[in-house]
């Protein structure tokens, strides 16, 4: 389904105020200094739309760093999956390419119970990008910085009214109850959506072509020279996977309240420590860097792509603020293309 | 407005290491759900360290501390804050009156807050009336503290982290940065990107060292030598920035006599580096203006601390790298507040800001303040407290968010006095080691549960925000510090920690304008900051030093106090690992942290195993003088021939029951990295 819409932006504010009544809404507002996070919106007024990528990824809504999933005591157990309405207004397209994807991780062959009861009652509004960040490259992925599809709702900013684009059934919900606010739109928006589409593509920095990367693996020409290179930067922080939108590792942990009672909780966790794929008796299969640094740009690189069709980043550039040994995506994309010799 | 399930994002400093790194805790319904970095914060500047993307997960743990506790016939009972407080004050006034103020120790927390730690002070010389108080800056950089505030006078980081990533060379000696100082780690390989020259001066092969240029890996406890005969290297072949030192040094002739009796051949044989490397460090590091020297524990934590900390200041002086942005001595501080717990004065011998008790204008503005006479003896440090407890000098302590059992050198030692004590009083967020041999236990709050501030490696003061309310029954240390002076007859009278902080601006001058509204909204302030519209002060000794002119104090070699011999053939040398952090207390009740690295594991030298039948992973007991612990031996090159590694995080397998409690004569600091063991298998 697709339906298109058009908001004034006088009546952007009214609107929110009225789905706040009835959901949680959360969008990017100021925290410290020039930062800006995703949180509970208390003053509408204060959202901020132009904004760079917000640390971390909306993902933790969805899959928050730590999540209760039950509790258990002598008495039973007692099941506590999330079912909040949240309206996460303000996302960007990249962030909404990637929760495509963890629909399609947590919602196929198996189905995350946690996962699907938060996605089941949250709607993503994303604004089409017009202030990429310098470490932005979605451009070169399909996956922004405006999506045609995939959708709950995308925005773009026309000067003085948004076009609003409704693509599913969950977006649709929360416009058709207020649709004295919108309008139709004419041909004239569909073109000033065109040149706002063309303006943001010329913006972008990057130029990244991660099928070239993942050629170059195919061919057997990356040598492990080249990955010891990499593993070698490796601060073993987990970064580039607790903010990586696509990333959906978790361990699981069981916490005594008393002798008999406790709660079983999931916490973030990644492949980039040792003790992911530990086993019994002291045995670490994954014990050198080499192995697990490889292993993350193998999945997202060329698993990715055999699994869903799709590479497992969306370009939003959030490992390439975050990770302190600077050997984020884009980086080492670009330095598979021009071989271990940067200078 | 209904929003009741609101989401917000606190944003807060990290409760790890010294580098004050900023980031946003999570809230939902007053659960504490998760972590992210400040993204334009100047040390960590969007990235965190894997115990800071994990620090929440400890705050809401199930084994807080739930409400006071008090020893009855050897066992632990509840009791109410009531009766708690009443205890303390009542049992610390009978042992003041019988025995006198100085009977008492007490220990404060570099984990506290600034204006917890200026409390805690003020409790001891004060309420107390002693100045036996000391913290845990003893055991990690009291040489530092000592050795700068006599060559330059003031014994703190001199430069910013935001300025090493546009320096040409980085010297580091004795610091395991990418591990132990991450985000200071990650902006010196952003400045080895952009074309600096990195020098790591360490005996073990360390991440960092990876990147050097140049790696001396000398034995430990020779670190004087080391910079003696770079220095000779400078000296003789004319590096020495001449008008600097005769402008702005003094007693250059006499340091002058004593490093020309260490030219690199002879330095060569005592630290097993040749002379062509110390040379070329040397040089470089001399011949470039933008140079930065850092160091860590492995310069403080050995029987000549202060001698190693002095070595590296004549270094600075001697080719004019201070006072200017991109060069300084920078010591890497080890606890997020271990630098304010300084500047505070938990000291025994200094006030807040580093006004000497011994001075007699220091203690009459204090009590003037203060409305108290004050004692005008140094007390004892915090080594010394314990030798003192067991010739019964010291009767009670009262220990705060510290867990010497485990920290202390010579553990057994340890254990002996902390039974001998009289009274015990453990203030901790969980259940310690040292907190089972106290008479009463009280429930305090760690850093996402109270506002105050913090002030990390670079001197930035910085406000952390209260994201959740105590958990269960524990309070803010300073609330139940202010209880129990309340009841033991001095009032201590606060609404909240910003008028605790008006009072440290008033007395101390460093700190003269750092008001809490002036933290607000920015990344905080670097002292000295001398009125309330100063911005701060990224580096210091610009012009002059802290003291006026800086001065040359000679080193001579002194061997560490215990060296192997035949019966202990390996150097014993301890430390810690990126994964975990200090005794364990928050990190070993972190899953992620605890999987990764769950036991103790004893690095030693592939042949060395060879020879003693050891193999990898397999359980082996290191003895000292002192004890024996057992271990899983990890065979790895890290370590050179001859030489133990062993981390001190892990209770189970105690490394401080084998180190030596040698102290360095000034700085009271502990030999922790050098001491001499053997090593068998378990069979």
């Amino acid at each position: 389904m697709k339906k298109d819409m058009i908001l004034e932006k006088s009546n952007l504010s009214y609107w929110l105020r009225q789905l706040r009544k009835e959901m949680l809404l959360i969008g990017p507002m100021h925290g410290e200094n020039g930062d800006i996070v995703l949180k509970t919106v208390e003053n509408i007024h204060e959202i901020v739309l132009d904004c760079p990528a917000l640390i971390p990824s909306p993902k933790e809504f969805l899959f928050p760093q730590k999540e209760e999933m039950f509790g258990f005591s002598t008495e039973g157990t007692k099941n506590y999956r999330n079912s909040k309405r949240r309206l996460i207004f303000g996302v960007r397209s990249c962030d909404v390419s990637a929760i495509g994807l963890l629909d399609r991780f947590y919602g196929g062959k198996f189905i995350d119970d946690y996962y699907t009861a938060r996605r089941e009652n949250t709607v993503f509004i994303s604004v089409g990008c017009n202030k990429p960040d310098p470490t932005c490259f979605c451009n070169g992925l399909g996956t922004g910085p405006f999506l045609s599809s995939g959708f709950d709702i995308q925005f773009s900013d026309l000067g003085d009214r948004y076009l609003v684009e409704i693509g599913s059934e969950h977006g649709l919900s929360i416009v058709k109850k207020f649709s004295h606010l919108f309008s139709k739109p004419q041909k004239s928006d569909y073109d000033d959506q065109y040149e706002a589409i063309l303006s943001s593509h010329a913006m972008f920095e990057k130029r990244i072509n991660l099928e070239n990367a993942r050629q170059k693996i195919l061919s057997g020409s990356v040598e492990d020279s080249f990955w010891a290179g990499v593993a070698e930067r490796c601060f073993e922080c987990g970064g580039c996977v607790y903010e990586c939108p696509l990333c959906t590792c978790f361990n699981v942990i069981d916490r005594k309240y008393s002798a008999i009672e406790g709660v079983r909780l999931r916490n973030w966790d990644t492949c980039m420590f040792r003790g992911f794929t530990k086993m019994a008796v002291n045995v670490w299969p994954a014990e050198k860097k080499i192995m697990r640094t490889k292993r993350w740009y193998f999945h997202k690189l060329l698993y990715y792509p055999e699994q869903f069709g799709r590479f497992g980043c969306v370009g939003c550039g959030r490992c390439t603020i975050t990770c302190p040994g600077r050997i984020d995506m884009a980086t080492i994309a670009y330095r598979l293309k021009v071989g271990n010799n940067e200078d | 407005m209904v929003n009741y399930h609101k989401m917000d994002k606190i944003p807060t400093i990290c409760p790890y290491c010294g580098c004050g790194c900023g980031l946003y805790l999570h809230v939902e319904e007053g659960n504490i759900i998760g972590v992210s970095p400040i993204r334009h914060h100047p040390v960590n500047r969007g990235a965190l360290c894997v115990k800071g993307w994990n620090s929440f997960e400890f705050i809401q743990h199930p084994e807080r501390l739930k409400y006071p506790l008090i020893k009855e016939n050897g066992v632990f009972k509840k009791s109410s804050w009531d009766e708690a407080i009443r205890l303390v004050a009542g049992r610390l006034t009978d042992i003041k009156k019988s025995y006198g103020p100085d009977s008492i120790g007490v220990m404060s927390s570099a984990k506290c807050t600034n204006e917890e730690n200026y409390l805690i002070m003020k409790f001891a010389r004060a309420a107390i009336g002693t100045n036996n108080i000391d913290h845990c800056a003893r055991l990690c950089h009291s040489s530092t503290v000592g050795g700068l505030a006599v060559a330059f006078g003031s014994g703190a980081m001199t430069n910013s982290i935001s300025e090493i990533a546009d320096a040409k060379v980085l010297f580091v000696i004795g610091s395991n940065t990418t591990e132990q100082h991450p985000m200071i780690g990650m902006h010196m390989l952003d400045a080895v990107d952009k074309g600096a020259t990195l020098i790591v001066a360490d005996p073990r092969r360390t991440q960092i060292s990876e990147f050097a240029h140049i790696h001396l890996r000398q034995k430990s406890g020779t670190d004087v030598v080391l910079l003696n005969s770079m220095m000779n290297v400078i000296i003789n072949e004319g590096l020495v920035d001449i008008p600097f030192i005769k402008r702005r040094t003094e007693n250059f002739d006499a340091f002058e006599r004593v490093i020309r009796e260490y030219p690199p051949d002879v330095a060569e044989k005592i630290t097993g580096v040749s002379p062509h490397d110390i040379k070329k460090a040397a040089r470089v590091y001399a011949t470039e203006k933008r140079a930065m020297l850092f160091y860590s524990m492995g310069i403080t934590q050995h029987i000549t601390g202060v001698d190693n900390v002095r070595s590296c200041a004549n270094l600075c002086m001697l080719t004019a790298h201070i006072g200017q942005p991109m060069t300084g001595l920078n010591p890497l501080r080890g606890q997020n507040n271990v630098q304010g717990a300084c500047d505070m004065g938990a000291l025994p011998d200094v006030y807040s800001g580093y006004q000497k008790v011994i001075e007699p204008s220091a203690r009459k503005k204090f009590e003037q303040a203060w409305g108290r006479k004050l004692p005008s003896k140094p007390g004892l440090t915090l080594t010394e407290m314990f030798d003192a407890v067991l010739t019964e000098r010291i009767k009670a302590m009262y220990i705060v968010g510290e867990n010497p059992l485990i920290s202390d050198p010579d553990s057994s030692h340890i254990r002996e006095a902390l039974e001998k004590l009289d009274f015990l009083v453990v203030q901790d967020i969980f259940m310690s080691d040292t907190a089972e041999f106290a008479d009463v236990v009280l429930p305090a709050v760690t850093f996402a549960e109270k506002e105050g501030t913090f002030t990390n490696t670079e001197r930035r003061v910085q406000k952390i925000n209260r994201a959740i309310r105590p958990m269960y029954g524990s309070m803010p240390d300073w609330r139940i510090i202010s209880e129990i002076s309340k009841k033991m007859g001095y009032n201590m009278e606060y609404r909240a920690t910003h008028e605790i902080m008006e009072e440290i601006a008033l007395l101390t001058p460093s700190y003269r304008g750092i008001l809490h509204h002036r933290l607000d909204g920015n990344f905080g302030l670097q002292w000295p900051c001398l009125d309330p519209d100063h911005p701060g002060t990224p580096f210091l000794h610009r012009k002059k030093f802290a003291k006026g002119l800086g001065t040359f104090i000679p080193a001579d070699y002194i061997p560490p106090k215990e060296s192997p011999d035949k019966k202990f053939p390996f150097l014993l040398t301890t430390g810690r690992i990126y994964f975990h952090y200090h005794t364990g207390t928050m990190c070993r009740r972190t899953s992620t942290l605890e999987r990764e690295y769950p036991e103790c594991c004893a690095e030693i030298n592939p042949e060395d195993a060879n020879t003693a039948g050891i193999k990898h992973n397999s359980m082996i007991k290191v003895s000292s003088r002192r004890g024996t612990i057992t271990v899983r031996a990890y065979l790895t090159d890290r370590v050179s021939k001859g030489t133990i590694f062993i981390p001190f995080h892990f209770r189970e397998a105690s490394v401080n029951l084998l180190t030596n409690p040698a102290l360095d004569p000034l700085a009271k600091i502990p030999e922790y990295k050098v001491c001499a063991v053997r090593i068998e298998p378990v069979l």
